[in-house]
């Protein structure tokens, strides 16, 4: 009996892997999506070490202001300061590195709770349909039309009130800003629904297939057939939309953070473009580079999301 | 050869048909689509009270900055603003008032919140219309060129520029434009809608022009690299399927074939895009009037949040509410004119 059972799992394993395989040399071939990926592992990089290449420290040690006391503020880039400095006489080109973790963190975390919730909702909808595909498809509609960028400010603006900003809470041994979370749990509240109606699509279709019907016929429970094989089977879909989901999250923080409703005490790219708003005509620097590393940024997470896209699902091609 | 003679047939049966729709079927669709705005209209309203309430006492908020009043003052602001009353009693009250356009008063300033929104709707209307136009006018050719020959170089270029496009932020694009067109070329103004402190160009239109230029460029761009995207994708679909190969075929010329029967086709889906490209500008119009000065709804929305004006930023947010469901209608009757195939039940 055992025997018998360990055999066909040993060989989907190994068909998967290759499976895999062949995604990747597909996606080798891609030279955009090549690109993407090289431009992210580079940024998770930064994110990672940039706080050792930069040569002033960050915003709450008070060394960050060396270049005021130098008397160096407003100077456009140079050898000293590549990147310029900027309006209260910080260095630009250390601020960007400093804030890459921040647009990594954003990124990666609103996209890992906005998948989460957009998986739940979407696979109980897609899989079960009924009322709560109804609820969830009139939700989701409102949520399409309505403007939510208005409803993220007054969210944002109401749940910082309480916090401290510039306080901290220990995650694993790592501080992280209190204010900046906040924001990441607010984007990630009203970004989920797109994603939902997308993996409930994904849910729809798979249902309906032969394989489905074959498990269900051989009594598999709704929990076995949603995890082990409908899950597996969408799972190119959902790597796909999380690579653009993180994209469109560093977008929206750094739209918030420019409007001025940001968490103030964190130095994330939005944040440096809004304190330097008012210089602009003095020190366009210090507006041009921070937004090109968020360009940047989420150009590559664009690409390689695109590039997955045509590997994973070349039925979906153009 | 079928859908080749239903493209032909739905076309020269448009005009009929069109007229059959403007009889009652039509006038019900419409009755029963502002019918179903209703209830959307109020959803949100309730979540913006309710978030309103979230934050505390507003005028607890609203005076956190003011240590001198005393508890006396407190209280008879509360009461003036009806806050003392149950939040349902609340909402009904503002409910009411809205109904008859009355939006209540500022808790910033006291000045009723209609002398605050009114003069800013139509800036908002101005720019975000004038966007609309060109966006759409200039995407079209541009994704119908690109998907005529896919992989080509042009292809390539206008694909990439985008990506490019969707992963730049609305606002910084603008900061850049301001650089460069205003600060370093002095050739446009940098902020406001007109006629301030001097007129551009010599006259009020054309000042009118030199205000929009910046602002409508952002607006634009953005929502033309979606554009292209998707009525690209839907048109190399339509240039594949077996009508187009059909009236190739026939002898059909290529211009033809491309523009009166393939785009009419691929541009149905972007139609009801223009809803949601509509509902994305009004969702950039923040950043967009933030950032050029621009005297809009987006730009007092900003302002009011950051107040915690929650009278102004509750108008705002119906207004914006109302002009989005009007858009998306308008939308979706503009599509069954446009696609025979759509019937209205």
């Amino acid at each position: 009996m055992k025997t018998e059972n360990d055999k066909p799992i040993a060989r989907q394993k190994r068909r998967s892997a290759s499976q895999w395989a062949v995604a990747w040399r597909r996606f080798r071939r891609n030279k955009a999506g090549v690109a993407g990926l090289i431009i992210v592992l580079a940024v998770v990089f930064l994110g990672l070490f940039g706080d050792f290449f930069a040569p002033y420290p960050a915003f709450p040690n008070p060394h960050y202001l060396d270049p005021l006391y130098k008397g160096d503020v407003r100077k456009p880039p140079s050898a000293t300061y590549p990147l310029g400095t900027d309006g209260i006489g910080s260095d630009v080109y250390s601020d960007i590195l400093h804030g890459t973790k921040y647009a990594l963190y954003v990124g990666v975390v609103v996209t890992i709770i906005t998948m989460a919730i957009a998986i739940t909702v979407g696979a109980i909808a897609g899989y079960f349909g009924g009322w709560v595909d109804n609820v969830l498809m009139r939700f989701t509609e409102v949520f399409l039309v309505f403007p939510s960028l208005l409803f993220i400010l007054i969210f944002v603006r109401v749940f910082t009130l309480g916090a401290g900003v510039g306080t901290y809470f220990n995650f694993l041994g790592i501080s992280v800003p209190v204010g900046l979370t906040i924001v990441v749990l607010v984007l990630a509240i009203f970004n989920w629904p797109g994603d939902a109606r997308m993996i409930r699509g994904e849910f729809l279709r798979v249902r309906e297939l032969e394989f489905v019907e074959a498990e269900k016929a051989l009594g598999a429970g709704n929990r076995r057939i949603i995890f082990r094989h409908i899950l597996p089977n969408i799972l190119s879909s959902i790597i796909v939309v999380a690579s653009l989901t993180i994209a469109y999250a560093i977008l929206l923080e750094a739209a918030v953070s420019f409007l001025g409703f940001g968490d103030a005490n964190t130095m994330t790219w939005g944040q440096i473009l809004e304190n330097n708003f008012n210089y602009m005509q003095t020190a366009w620097w210090a507006e041009l580079f921070p937004g090109l590393a968020i360009l940047i940024t989420v150009f590559g997470f664009n690409l390689l999301g695109d590039g997955l896209s045509d590997a994973l699902n070349p039925r979906l091609r153009d | 050869m079928l859908e080749s003679n239903r493209a032909k047939g739905g076309r020269a049966g448009l005009p009929n048909r069109l007229r059959g729709f403007l009889g009652s079927s039509m006038f019900r669709y419409i009755i029963r689509r502002l019918l179903y705005m209703i209830p959307v209209a109020i959803g949100i309203s309730i979540i913006a009270f309710i978030t309103m309430y979230a934050a505390g006492d507003p005028v607890a908020l609203a005076t956190a900055g003011k240590p001198n009043l005393t508890e006396a003052v407190r209280k008879a602001l509360t009461a003036y603003y009806g806050l003392d009353k149950p939040i349902p009693v609340q909402y009904l009250n503002w409910l009411a008032n809205i109904l008859q356009l009355n939006f209540g008063k500022s808790l910033y300033g006291g000045q009723p919140v209609n002398h605050i929104i009114g003069p800013r709707i139509w800036p908002t209307i101005e720019l975000q219309i004038v966007s609309l136009l060109i966006a759409f006018g200039i995407s079209i050719p541009i994704a119908v060129h690109s998907a005529r020959k896919p992989y080509s170089k042009e292809d390539v270029t206008v694909t990439s520029l985008s990506l490019f496009g969707v992963s730049m932020p609305t606002f910084w694009f603008g900061l850049i434009l301001i650089i460069v067109f205003s600060y370093m070329l002095g050739w446009l103004p940098s902020a406001g809608a007109a006629g301030n402190p001097y007129l551009w160009w010599g006259n009020s239109t054309l000042d009118t022009i030199a205000h929009l230029i910046l602002p409508v460029t952002v607006l634009v761009y953005v929502s033309l690299a979606q554009n292209i995207r998707l009525i690209r994708a839907n048109m190399l679909e339509q240039l594949r399927s077996d009508y187009v190969l059909a009236a190739r075929a026939s002898g059909i010329s290529e211009r033809k074939v491309v523009y009166r029967y393939a785009l009419r086709n691929a541009i149905t889906p972007a139609v009801t895009f223009l809803g949601i490209a509509l509902g994305g500008m009004i969702a950039g119009a923040p950043m967009t009037e933030y950032v050029f000065g621009w005297p809009g709804l987006g730009k007092q929305y900003v302002q009011s949040t950051l107040n915690l004006d929650f009278p102004t930023i509750m108008g705002i947010t119906m207004i914006i509410t109302v002009m989005t469901l009007l858009a998306n209608l308008i939308m979706d009757i503009l599509y069954v004119y446009i696609d025979p195939r759509v019937r209205i039940r």
